[in-house]
């Protein structure tokens, strides 16, 4: 009995750690060593234009899940023409009810109240023009607006109108006060769950004014955020013995003697401020610390059940901070906040000024890269949104598709290829959650987990346009994210990697605590590049056609003389034939372009002698073909031989290879291989009946 | 215990019948096999990702291959490697998917299993339900000897009693999961709204386990239904069951220790081969055979927990006075 007991017992343990195994990638220590990175450039010279800034005093009532505040925005126009009109964000209002254009929008994000929890909203109930010692009521002024649809249901935006324009270079100081009902944090990305509050996007913003007007979209399912930076100067007020995680650093700790406390938290050169606020969070703290970079405290505010990935989440963070540093610039602020969110809320895989919210599961082997790529991806943010403050509603792929391009890029120098797993026995629509099986022996070398989406989603839309305007979610995300990552790391391959980190560096440099434009960035690598690179943007950007080459090759054998051939005074009978040499052909290789982008490639054709030859092609036409005279076989051709063009949907026809039986070999392994899980579900058939 | 180690003993004596019972099983997964080798061989041909799944697992061709396909096909996948195929398929049996997708949930979107693998499911049970008959006579003898003729002509004798024993234990199945897909999503709701990870994660294997409590039991008094119809000459599938449900609730203890016993071996059976694939790379023909041998070893210790099973609970119905007063 007993060494049955023992068996068992074994075999269940056994098992288990046969579906954990990690052996795919040991885990290294520091992963963040094993990056190879050029020397980071000097730090950031310049102060942002700090033309909104804020100073926000707020208290946070957590039984009935309301937020009152007051701020005051000292807004300086720099806008070089008077100003009387000034809109505002509220994105809570997307919440308020079942008519707002986010809750009317699809996807993972719309604002769906599956019950009452889910409403929210925030009130304004007074705005003031402050001047020197007199104060303008501007609230009768207030009006709610739908630049985007029209749709008069919607508060997402809110506008009103100074008495007098707000002359150039002037300042302009609003106190505004409002309520907020918090909504529940299961589907947007601020919200409580329990005790755990995610606050962002939590107060009257104003809009940006660029290219010539203001620009304050509403709030749709899919879009992100756009501001100026400013100073924040921040006092959030909540009952004791809750630990509170912000933008920038916490200056000031008050306790107020009525069972509440204030802390006040304080950072320069941002363009927003989000916080968090839990009784269940661990507090861990790292330090990133590398030669050329200045120093910066890691602050991880995690969930005790996650306890023992803090070192993971710390270091990803480094990763994150010495990766994007030397590829644009140096991470400038002196501390990082990472929070883990809880279980039920949404909140997760977010970016905000210092502070990012990552996400991850009980388990998580290292192969599978979570808690890793999200918070290097949130930790690139830092970078591709804040230090360079693209327009998240009109060029996702400005912040989305350099951060992915470059968190696949982190990824794959500090942890290696990504392993494959699937998890079991979760909850439908939480990632991270189940039990994790890994595949032996299975790699996803770097981008090819995004060339699918290029397949599925590639036409459906243009990628250059307005977040709200894609057909689809996934059409969003394809063109934010994996189209723009996809088409960054072919101009890598193509420029080179040195020159890729001068154009990205270039870019950063130049337009730090700025708004550029994806013209901007073209300018960028023209210039850097020296040559004009539109047309690859033409083909790719601005483009919905997909990228296909495909190789074939004809060993034609050489022609037998027949008939009559050239004598000394006249055609005389061909000799007869000797024997056919098996080994000699006549090759000829066709590269066929099947998409509709057409880049310049490069063929590469080797010969049964061992001989290679490189031609060129410039993808111009459908079509185009190499003859070889008289001579060895090809045995093998490939167009992109480099791997360069990730962009290519069907790599897979891009070599053509003289089969020496391994194909047959190959089609009966995995047939084989297949046959078992079909031998064991079928058996399983046994289980019921 | 001892039943389980008697149930061992047996099994392992009609290794032969294993064997057979193996042959039927490779059959009709070759069936499948055969043509999606033919597919792989015509998708490989002249391509270097032939050279890249020889050797290994070339992940952006499968990609490629798995988003081009629909069907029965699309289910070659890394998710089957390791152990990943035995948790698959334990998924796909909570969910309701086999057989023949009959107990699904009622707002379930996917369709995990291919209607042709689920018809090839469902075929594989009418064998079994035949295969059975001559299953239970064999293992009744202490030493498992049969010819061939003998068991075929048990399987036919008991085909018909043992396919009703069958439809009304798939029925008794359908109302385990007619009772369990709300208790299910109500669990799901309590795993959504709780405060830790850790414990939704006690909430949604306290559903599995529930979930599969309930199967194993409906197993054990199904097995035993065909034990009674052989041992007692019944010719009532409803009276069979009735009584192996009453048997079951005096045993209740004895028989889920033997379950629990061969659940664990072929745990560890998996856990085996996992360990197996992770080591060996399996490229040319040699190392193709020996994978394959290794792979129908795994499905005969599969099929010899099974009768295992059976045997075990042989054992227990044989013990003296165990069957009890009718």
């Amino acid at each position: 009995m007993k060494r049955l007991a023992t068996a068992a017992l074994a075999a269940v343990l056994a098992l288990l750690a046969a579906c954990r195994d990690d052996a795919l990638l040991p885990a290294d220590p520091r992963p963040s060593a094993r990056l190879v990175l050029p020397p980071p450039e000097a730090a950031v010279p310049v102060t942002s234009p700090r033309n909104a800034s804020y100073s926000i005093d707020a208290r946070l009532f957590p039984d009935d899940h309301r937020l009152e505040g007051t701020l005051v925005l000292e807004w300086r126009n720099t806008t070089g023409q008077p100003q009387s009109t000034l809109p505002f964000h509220l994105y809570w209002n997307a919440f308020r009810n079942t008519l707002s254009t986010s809750a009317r929008g699809v996807g993972r994000r719309a604002a769906k109240a599956d019950d009452d929890r889910a409403f929210g909203f925030a009130h304004v109930s007074a705005v003031k023009l402050q001047g020197d010692g007199s104060e303008v009521d501007l609230t009768p002024t207030l009006r709610h607006v739908a630049p985007d649809d029209g749709n008069a249901d919607d508060r997402t935006v809110m506008e009103v109108t100074t008495p007098a324009p707000i002359p150039p270079d002037a300042t302009a100081r609003i106190h505004i006060t409002w309520t907020s009902r918090i909504p529940h944090g299961a589907t947007g990305r601020s919200g409580w769950v329990h005790d755990y509050h995610f606050i962002a996007q939590w107060f009257p913003k104003i809009g940006v004014f660029w290219k010539g007007a203001w620009n304050a979209h509403q709030f749709h399912p899919t879009t992100e955020f756009f501001a100026d930076y400013g100073t924040y100067d921040v006092r959030l007020t909540l009952p004791t013995g809750f630990v509170v995680g912000a933008t920038g650093a916490l200056v000031e700790r008050t306790a107020n003697g009525d069972g509440t406390e204030t802390f006040r938290f304080r950072e320069e050169d941002v363009h927003d401020f989000a916080w968090t606020a839990s009784r269940r969070f661990l507090e861990r703290s790292g330090r990133f610390e590398e030669p050329g970079y200045p120093p910066v405290d890691i602050r991880l505010l995690l969930q005790p059940e996650h306890e023992e990935l803090a070192d993971r989440y710390i270091e990803a963070t480094r990763v994150g901070l010495k990766a994007y540093g030397a590829w644009s610039l140096p991470y400038p602020w002196r501390q990082i906040t990472v929070v883990d969110p809880a279980w039920a809320s949404g909140s997760g895989g977010m970016e905000y000024p210092t502070l990012i919210t990552g996400g991850t599961g009980l388990w998580a082997p290292l192969p599978l890269h979570s808690p890793e790529t999200v918070t290097v991806h949130e930790t690139g943010h830092q970078f591709w949104y804040l230090l360079v403050g693209t327009n998240e509603f009109e060029e996702a792929w400005l912040d989305e598709g350099f951060n992915r391009y470059h968190d696949r890029k982190s990824m794959f120098g500090a942890y290696g290829p990504k392993g494959f797993g699937v998890r079991y026995f979760g909850l439908s629509g939480r990632s991270n959650s189940g039990w994790p099986v890994l595949a032996p022996r299975v790699a996803i070398p770097r981008g090819e987990d995004l060339r699918a989406l290029l397949r599925e989603t590639g036409q459906v839309d243009v990628m250059t346009r307005r977040a709200w305007e894609y057909r689809t979610p996934g059409a969003y995300s394809f063109n934010a994210y994996t189209k723009p990552a996809l088409t960054l790391q072919t101009l890598e391959n193509l420029v080179g990697d040195e020159t890729m980190t001068r154009i990205l560096r270039t870019y950063a440099r130049r337009h730090v605590f700025a708004h550029p434009t994806t013209e901007d960035f073209i300018a960028v690598v023209n210039e850097v590049t020296g040559a004009d690179w539109r047309w690859y943007f033409d083909e790719t950007w601005f483009s919905s056609g997909l990228c296909d080459y495909a190789v074939e090759v004809a060993n034609t054998p050489p022609p037998r003389p027949a008939g009559f051939l050239d004598g000394p005074s006249g055609p005389v009978p061909a000799p007869s034939p000797a024997p056919a040499d098996e080994d000699l052909a006549e090759p000829v290789v066709t590269v066929i372009r099947l998409g509709e982008v057409r880049l310049p490639v490069e063929v590469e054709v080797e010969f049964a002698d061992g001989r290679t030859v490189r031609e060129t092609w410039d993808g111009q036409y459908r079509w185009t073909r190499f003859r070889y005279p008289r001579g060895p076989k090809v045995v093998r051709a490939s167009v992109d031989p480099d791997h360069r063009i990730l962009l290519d949907v069907q790599p897979s026809n891009n070599a053509w290879v003289e089969d020496r039986g391994q194909a047959r070999r190959a089609a009966r392994k995995w047939a084989a291989r297949w046959m078992l899980w079909v031998q064991a579900f079928l058996e399983m058939h046994t289980v019921i009946g | 215990m001892s039943a389980a180690a008697e149930g061992l003993r047996r099994a392992a004596r009609a290794w032969k019948l294993g064997l057979l019972l193996l042959g039927a099983n490779l059959l009709a997964a070759a069936l499948l096999a055969v043509p999606l080798a033919g597919m792989l061989e015509d998708e490989f041909g002249h391509r270097e990702s032939a050279a890249g799944m020889l050797h290994g697992f070339d992940y952006p061709w499968w990609a490629e291959w798995s988003g081009a396909r629909a069907g029965w096909a699309k289910s070659l996948g890394p998710d089957l490697l390791g152990s990943g195929f035995a948790f698959k398929n334990v998924d796909l049996l909570t969910r309701g998917e086999i057989p023949l997708r009959l107990f699904r949930a009622p707002d379930a979107e996917e369709a995990p299993v291919d209607p042709l693998l689920a018809a090839a499911g469902g075929a594989y049970l009418l064998l079994h339900i035949f295969l059975s008959g001559g299953v239970v006579s064999v293992l009744r003898q202490s030493r498992p000897t049969f010819t061939l003729r003998g068991y075929l002509h048990a399987c036919g004798f008991y085909f018909g009693r043992f396919l009703r024993i069958t439809l009304l234990v798939l029925l008794a199945a359908l109302l385990l999961f007619l009772v369990y897909w709300p208790i299910a999503s109500f669990l799901d709701a309590r795993a959504r709204e709780a405060v830790s990870e850790r414990a939704a994660h006690a909430w949604l294997f306290a559903k599995l386990a529930l979930l599969l409590i309930g199967l194993v039991k409906l197993h054990l008094v199904a097995t035993y239904a065909r034990i009674v119809t052989v041992a007692e000459e019944r010719q009532s599938a409803v009276l069979a069951l009735l009584s192996a449900a009453a048997f079951f609730a005096r045993t209740a203890l004895p028989s889920l220790a033997v379950a629990a016993v061969m659940a664990a071996f072929g745990a560890l059976a998996v856990a085996g081969w996992s360990a197996f694939e992770h080591a060996w790379n399996t490229t040319g023909y040699r190392t193709q055979l020996f994978t394959f041998a290794v792979m129908q070893a795994l499905m005969f210790s599969r099929i010899l927990l099974r009768l295992g099973l059976w045997s075990g609970l042989l054992a227990l119905y044989e013990r003296p006075g165990a069957a009890g007063p009718e």
